[in-house]
């Protein structure tokens, strides 16, 4: 066995890669981006110190100030949404009943599959004049629906559209938690001649809290974070309606920000 | 080193930077490989009809210039050609020339001092104005008064059109003015299954406010309605209001009235006579020839003018130019190269090959191309067209005013929110605002 200066802990040694790659990929940006925030810079000229021209400049930006009345917005609509559609089906797969592994599997799929197949398969079912919604509405005798064309039905078609595609993964954290409550408090619960709603209301939900707060935290990660999906869908339309402009998206459309100060500003 | 060295953490971080370390090139891309051979690097456009043109470009021009060998590479993938060419700049890795530029981000290598300054060549006036016209030319002289690139290819965009539709609503000839098409539009735009809801319509533009979209659209339509004027005049904000007003207008009947629908549309919507007309350019004759059904017929008309416009009818042409890059250690090689790219024999491969427009005056009366012009019709449409294109402005910010353009042509013209004038008023003072912060 090779060994080392009694000075040096090799636990210091097995470290440093780890230190490296910290510094390099994380610390590095974060100071460097910091620094551009106060600089305009288009990588190949040299830098030129704008002290807070970039700061002033996305206040100045009306689709920016829009971005974060969007972003807020999105999250009003998607959070409420996402935790119904998940608690409601994490309650009903968490019961026996038949094909529970089938349909489990089922609703997670959305999960795995691209944002990029999501987005033509959502922009093929919300077109306004052929799309298969639409399609379907007329058949009802319902009248079309703007679901993508209309700045008051677009953001509630791309949280629905959101929702779809997450809400296998916050079912899975709400079954986890619900198989974590012990059956005692419900079976002392039914002695005491409580209905279902009873027991779900006062056990169910106060038990579910921590998984709560978890699935509340990345909903709203995923929220400011999305981009891709609606960008696709709507490039920010209709009239900067939806959360292409959310400032993560805003930052990401390299078309914004010839000069990379200011995206790492916003 | 002992048995049990290659464990130790020391060795093994030291073998992984040699490792990491040896994965560099050191080749050189351009150079001389010791015998009086100089080697030239080219990168072509990926696309695979002109790679192909390409690949028998060089090896006609290797054969025949055994001291100047030219090594062709295709250009690397990426997000687009402009950001990996941004990136090799960065990293010092560009070609000696490039045959892919497009002429609104050279504005950028020239500030980085990344491109050769052609007119530096003595016989570069003569190679240029032999071929190019004249304010064609003019159009790509940089702010220094240094010209940094010859206009090689342009692609204008024209109107395709299914003539059965048409001809079907007793339209016999193509509409020249916006009048005509809103007519035509209305005789096109019907309900075919007598469903309540039209299935048939005029044309299809992507409403998305993206900034390259509006290349097609809006773009196109103000430099044909400000008879071929951009945005920039010297430098300077110049946007001709009633141009810009005419063509907020126009897209908002197109829109307001359903001839153009707001929705998404699947597939290949021309191909199946869904939509009667779609703007595009030269490189579509090839998909069509390829895909389109043995009963469309179709054809390409100049792109509308306003009803009072008189004169020539200008359309935007997406040019793309030949460059030496400033790394290059042999400017007066990758020179003669550029040349050869730029001979009448190399043009008339790039029209045969690459089915792509080269930008070389009288290209029509010239008999060199008369007989291929005849045998594709489509193409010599095209060819009358690119006499009269108008690039983009060679500014910064370009990407972020075509975004505020996308912002206005939504607002106005798709969704009739504000009227042309007031769309028109607005777009200038956003592009204003962006021009003031950014300088």
């Amino acid at each position: 066995m090779a060994r080392y200066p009694k000075k040096i802990n090799p636990g210091v040694i097995l470290g440093l890669p780890y230190l490296a790659h910290l510094m390099l990929f994380f610390v590095y940006p974060l100071v460097f981006s910091f620094i551009l925030v106060f600089h305009r810079w288009d990588i190949v000229t040299p830098m030129e110190f704008v002290g807070m021209r970039n700061i002033g400049r996305i206040f100045a930006d009306e689709v920016f100030l829009q971005s974060i009345i969007n972003t807020g917005v999105f999250l009003m609509l998607h959070i409420p949404l996402q935790i119904v559609v998940a608690l409601f089906f994490a309650v009903l797969l968490n019961e026996e009943i038949r094909a529970r592994g089938f349909f489990r599997t089922l609703y997670f799929l959305p999960v795995v599959v691209s944002g990029v197949v999501v987005t033509i398969l959502f922009q093929q079912l919300f077109s306004y004049d052929n799309g298969l919604l639409n399609q379907f509405l007329a058949a009802l005798g319902l009248p079309y629906v703007p679901w993508l064309v209309s700045s008051k039905w677009a953001m509630p078609s791309i949280a629905l559209m959101a929702t779809w595609k997450n809400v296998g993964l916050y079912i899975i954290l709400f079954m986890a938690g619900l198989q974590s409550i012990p059956s005692q408090l419900y079976e002392a619960a039914r002695l005491d001649g409580t209905s279902t709603w009873q027991r779900f209301y006062h056990i169910t939900l106060p038990m579910l809290n921590p998984t709560m707060v978890t699935v509340v935290v990345l909903s709203v990660i995923g929220g400011f974070s999305l981009f891709i999906e609606p960008y696709v869908m709507t490039g920010g339309g209709p009239m900067n309606s939806t959360p292409r402009s959310s400032p993560m998206g805003r930052s990401a459309t390299s078309t914004c920000c010839p000069s990379t100060g200011r995206c790492r500003t916003t | 080193m002992g048995k049990t060295g290659y464990r130790n953490p020391v060795y093994c971080m030291a073998f992984l930077l040699l490792a990491l370390a040896g994965c560099g090139d050191p080749s050189n891309p351009a150079g001389d490989s010791g015998n009086g051979v100089t080697t030239l690097t080219y990168w072509s456009a990926p696309n695979p009809q002109e790679y192909a043109m390409a690949q028998d470009l060089v090896a006609e021009w290797n054969r025949d210039n055994p001291h100047i060998q030219v090594k062709l590479q295709a250009l690397p993938a990426g997000q687009s050609s402009e950001e990996v060419l941004l990136s090799a700049m960065v990293a010092g890795t560009t070609p000696d020339v490039c045959s892919n530029i497009w002429p609104g981000v050279t504005n950028d290598f020239i500030r980085a001092k990344g491109l050769y300054a052609l007119d530096r060549f003595g016989d570069f006036e003569q190679v240029m104005t032999e071929r190019v016209p004249e304010d064609i030319i003019e159009s790509v002289r940089s702010a220094d008064g240094h010209i940094y690139q010859i206009p090689w290819k342009t692609n204008p965009i024209m109107v395709q059109y299914n003539v059965t539709m048409f001809e079907d609503a007793g339209i016999y000839e193509f509409p020249r003015t916006y009048s005509a098409f809103l007519e035509a539009a209305a005789k096109i735009t019907r309900d075919n299954d007598g469903d309540g809801r039209m299935d048939q319509w005029m044309g299809f533009r992507d409403i998305r406010p993206i900034w390259w979209q509006r290349y097609y659209d809006y773009y196109t339509s103000y430099i044909t309605a400000s008879g071929g004027k951009t945005f920039f005049d010297k430098g300077e904000l110049a946007i001709d209001r009633k141009a810009s007003d005419q063509v907020f207008s126009f897209y908002q009947s197109l829109y307001d009235n359903g001839y153009f629908p707001r929705s998404s549309l699947q597939g290949n919507a021309f191909l199946y006579d869904v939509i009667a007309t779609e703007f595009t350019g030269p490189w579509n004759i090839a998909y069509l020839e390829n895909n389109a059904p043995a009963s469309l017929r179709y054809d390409f008309a100049p792109v509308p003018v306003p009803d009072d416009y008189e004169g020539d009818i200008y359309s935007y042409g997406d040019h793309k130019n030949i460059v030496i890059f400033s790394t290059t250690k042999h400017p007066e090689e990758s020179w003669e190269f550029v040349k050869y790219l730029t001979t009448r024999e190399a043009d008339y491969k790039l029209l045969n090959f690459a089915r792509q427009i080269p930008v070389r005056k009288n290209l029509l009366e010239d008999p060199e191309f008369e007989a291929f012009f005849r045998d594709n019709p489509m193409l010599a449409r095209f060819a009358e067209q690119a006499a009269y294109t108008r690039g983009v402005d060679s500014i910064r910010d370009l990407k972020e005013i075509l975004d505020a353009v996308a912002r206005y042509y939504e607002k106005s013209s798709v969704y009739g929110a504000i009227p042309p004038g007031q769309a028109t008023e607005e777009m200038i003072e956003a592009i204003r605002v962006i021009r003031e912060w950014n300088h």
